[in-house]
């Protein structure tokens, strides 16, 4: 009867795979801390925001370089309600690009807007050269994609956004805590849309997201709309959605934020700064682009591999977690199947969903790890 | 004695030691999101419905958000509600840009069948019927005029989980029901959650893709989804709480039997069907001035609500609608009298009857004469 329901094995346990991508277990190995904290909320009553989410948005907010923060129900609702804050629905376009997980699309469309698509650059991140053309009369917003971790280049879109006055709303689900020319990723875009999804560098419990502002109007907007428009426990201003962020899962992250986030992401970019070193020696491997101006939190450790399915099979054979994100761009999905695209339309991410495979980059994968990561990888190639 | 109108961490604290355990259980599983103890809850709840089919979701308003895309409702599409319910039951029409149409409830609190039948026009597509309170609509009169007519039920069940309509449990009367498991609900997570649920397989399965992102399988979207589902952790807890919910039910419906037997003939009293098993989610009364009567309740320790003080059509949000001060007389007229007496499992006997004491000495002060 429940055959959509297949996570257990997309989020493939501890034990599965030696190398894992699911790291949580050990994340969470301080629980009793967390639960201290969670009793003590719980015992006043503090289930749906609250003191502990209010201090969360502001440490949040801080943390990424914006001014507000606002608890939401996950990544997906963040970049929904951010449309919705800034009135963008049916008859508007936004440009994002294919290569990007489903929300991202889902979003723009349960606004009732139209996706309109603009191919990725070498970094895997929107080829900002190419969104000028993209640009219509109808075209509301931007919504780059940091994908992986990866900022985009927020100059040159910013100066897009003040030419063709257009909106921009950062998909930053990847990028908690990374930073463009020395600032922070939040102050880059009007909104910035974050997940604290179990999988993400800094994560909670359950499903949860968060929307980062420099604008008090947005703030009051979105304040407004994620709780049924209330200003009051009596009176509805407009229509509005039920998307809060739990009290208990506020906690969670605060507890991470606090204790752990500057480790996670030093932790992973050291991992990736080693792996980039042996990896890029192998010629079978296209490495991204670093660039310099830019703080990436690799989220994922994604590159190009030659012959990717063999390897990837070879080293998941290796009890290496690689995965693939994702083999099947937004435009050539069955639900795109209405925006009318095909084969070819955007050739850089369709190569890149060819070819790209992600391993394990998390806190909590060990130098020794990383070193049979390589030798395995160098093995395949050399048979 | 201070009697609050809600006490949630009493039934905290009653299960605190199984619920940190469940904590501790999903925390160092680390499958916080679906998985084995979403489906078990699921199962639980399905079997509590009596229906084939449940699919939880991130929280009641999403609930039926769902329940209308998966019945293809949108823009140009009537939805019938009640103006006296929760914000949420006309917000979700709103959200899927179909048109809030209300129609004035009966002496009972819910929808007035005849009132309906006058609010259907050829874009009517679906009604959303409100259990309110806990308190069950009249289903089979409300069937009956849909039945011919192409219309959808919903049943917006968030505050009537447990509740029976002539033996038949709430859940399985329409063609969807939404329920919600916000803390404050009779069975309340510790956040929010929700669920729907149907006997129609091919709209559960559906909707399973639908609050996933669209998803089929790990990297293929059949449609463009949304993001709502229910944490893990949050199912752990219904797992837990789900085996109380009766013997919880049983203590709403005894409080409120003491409150009927020993109020009733001072201040109007909720009514309901000889057959009907409703679950009294809130207790409400009808009161002559109510304002000064919650103020002294208050002075007496004694904390009341009224849900709600400002029908749906007479909201900032509603100033499009065409509604005005007078198109729901009912409601409008109940509005300025209802009040809602603390209910909860955990109020102890003598507090139920320190209630009783203080209403009847403020209505006697106050000299207030019972609503007919």
């Amino acid at each position: 009867m429940m055959t959509t329901n297949f996570y257990p094995q997309q989020y493939a346990q501890t034990n599965t795979y030696r190398i894992n991508h699911n790291y949580l277990a050990e994340q969470f190995a301080d629980y009793d801390m967390i639960l201290t904290k969670i009793a003590q909320v719980i015992r006043r009553g503090d289930f749906t925001l609250g003191e502990a989410v209010n201090r969360l948005e502001q440490d949040f907010a801080q943390f990424n370089g914006g001014q507000f923060g606002i608890g939401v129900g996950s990544g997906t609702d963040a970049l929904f309600l951010s449309l919705k804050a800034l009135d963008i629905g049916a008859g508007d376009e936004v440009i994002t690009t294919p290569f990007t997980f489903f929300a991202t699309i889902g979003a723009i469309v349960t606004a009732g807007a139209k996706p309109v698509f603009v191919d990725i650059a070498a970094d895997h991140n929107i080829d900002v050269s190419k969104i000028e053309a993209a640009i219509t009369p109808k075209t509301k917003a931007m919504m780059p994609v940091h994908w992986a971790g990866v900022p985009c280049d927020m100059s040159p879109i910013n100066t897009l956004a003040k030419v063709h006055g257009l909106a921009i709303i950062a998909d930053a689900c990847h990028a908690i805590g990374a930073s463009y020319q020395q600032k922070r990723i939040a102050h880059w875009a009007d909104i910035s849309c974050f997940s604290m999804h179990p999988l993400k560098n800094l994560n909670v419990w359950g499903d949860g997201g968060l929307i980062v502002t420099n604008n008090p109007d947005i703030r009051e907007q979105l304040t407004l709309m994620r709780n049924h428009g209330l200003v009051n426990r009596e009176q509805c201003k407009m229509w509005a959605y039920n998307s809060r962020l739990d009290t208990i899962q506020a906690v969670v992250a605060q507890h991470l934020l606090d204790n752990k986030m500057s480790h996670i992401n030093q932790q992973r970019l050291a991992n990736a700064v080693w792996l980039d070193k042996a990896l890029c020696e192998i010629p079978q491997i296209t490495l991204p682009p670093r660039a310099a101006n830019q703080q990436n939190v690799y989220h994922l450790y994604m590159a190009r591999f030659e012959h990717r399915d063999d390897l990837q099979r070879f080293l998941q054979h290796k009890n290496i977690d690689a995965k693939i994100h994702y083999p099947i761009p937004m435009h050539l999905q069955p639900a795109a199947l209405h925006l009318g695209h095909k084969t070819g339309d955007y050739p850089q991410a369709e190569m890149l969903a060819k070819s790209c495979l992600s391993l394990p980059i998390h806190e909590f994968v060990t130098g020794e790890e990383l070193e049979y990561m390589v030798h395995c990888i160098r093995e395949f190639y050399d048979s | 004695m201070k009697v609050p109108f809600v006490h949630l961490g009493a039934q905290f604290h009653t299960l605190e030691k199984q619920l940190v355990q469940a904590f501790v259980q999903v925390g160092c599983s680390g499958e916080y999101i679906q998985g084995d103890t979403v489906k078990e809850f699921e199962l639980a709840l399905a079997h509590l419905c009596q229906c084939s089919q449940v699919v939880s979701v991130a929280n009641g308003t999403d609930a039926l958000i769902l329940a209308l895309k998966v019945l293809n409702i949108g823009v140009g599409d009537e939805v019938i509600t009640a103006p006296n319910s929760f914000i949420a039951s006309a917000g979700a029409i709103a959200a899927v840009g179909a048109s809030i149409r209300f129609a004035d409830v009966g002496q009972d609190y819910n929808l007035d069948i005849q009132q309906v039948h006058h609010a259907i026009t050829e874009h009517t597509k679906a009604i959303i019927a409100v259990h309110l309170t806990g308190n069950p609509v009249d289903m089979d009169a409300l069937t009956k005029l849909t039945r011919d007519r192409g219309i959808y039920i919903i049943e917006d069940a968030s505050q009537a989980i447990d509740a029976a309509y002539k033996g038949r449990q709430v859940g399985s009367l329409g063609d969807l029901a939404c329920f919600s498991l916000h803390p404050l609900k009779n069975l309340g997570l510790l956040g929010d959650a929700g669920f729907i649920a149907t006997n129609n397989v091919e709209l559960a399965q559906r909707l399973r893709c639908l609050r996933n992102h669209g998803l089929i399988s790990r990297d293929e979207a059949i449609e463009w989804g949304v993001n709502s589902r229910l944490d893990a952790i949050q199912a752990a807890f219904g797992c837990i709480k789900i085996k109380y919910l009766k013997q919880w039910t049983a203590r709403f419906q005894n409080i409120a039997g003491y409150f009927h037997n020993n109020l009733n003939d001072f201040v109007l009293c909720p009514l309901s069907r000889a057959d009907d098993k409703p679950v009294y989610h809130n207790f409400v009364v009808q009161v002559h001035q109510r304002e000064a009567l919650r103020h002294q309740l208050l002075d007496a320790g004694v904390e009341t609500k009224v849900h709600y003080p400002i029908p749906l059509h007479l909201m900032p949000a509603a100033r499009d609608l065409p509604y005005a001060l007078g198109s729901f007389p009912v409601t409008e007229q109940q509005s300025k009298h209802i009040m809602s007496l603390p209910i909860y499992p955990e109020l102890s006997d003598s507090k139920v009857e320190y209630i009783v004491e203080q209403v009847l000495k403020k209505i006697k002060k106050l000299k207030v004469p019972r609503i007919q």
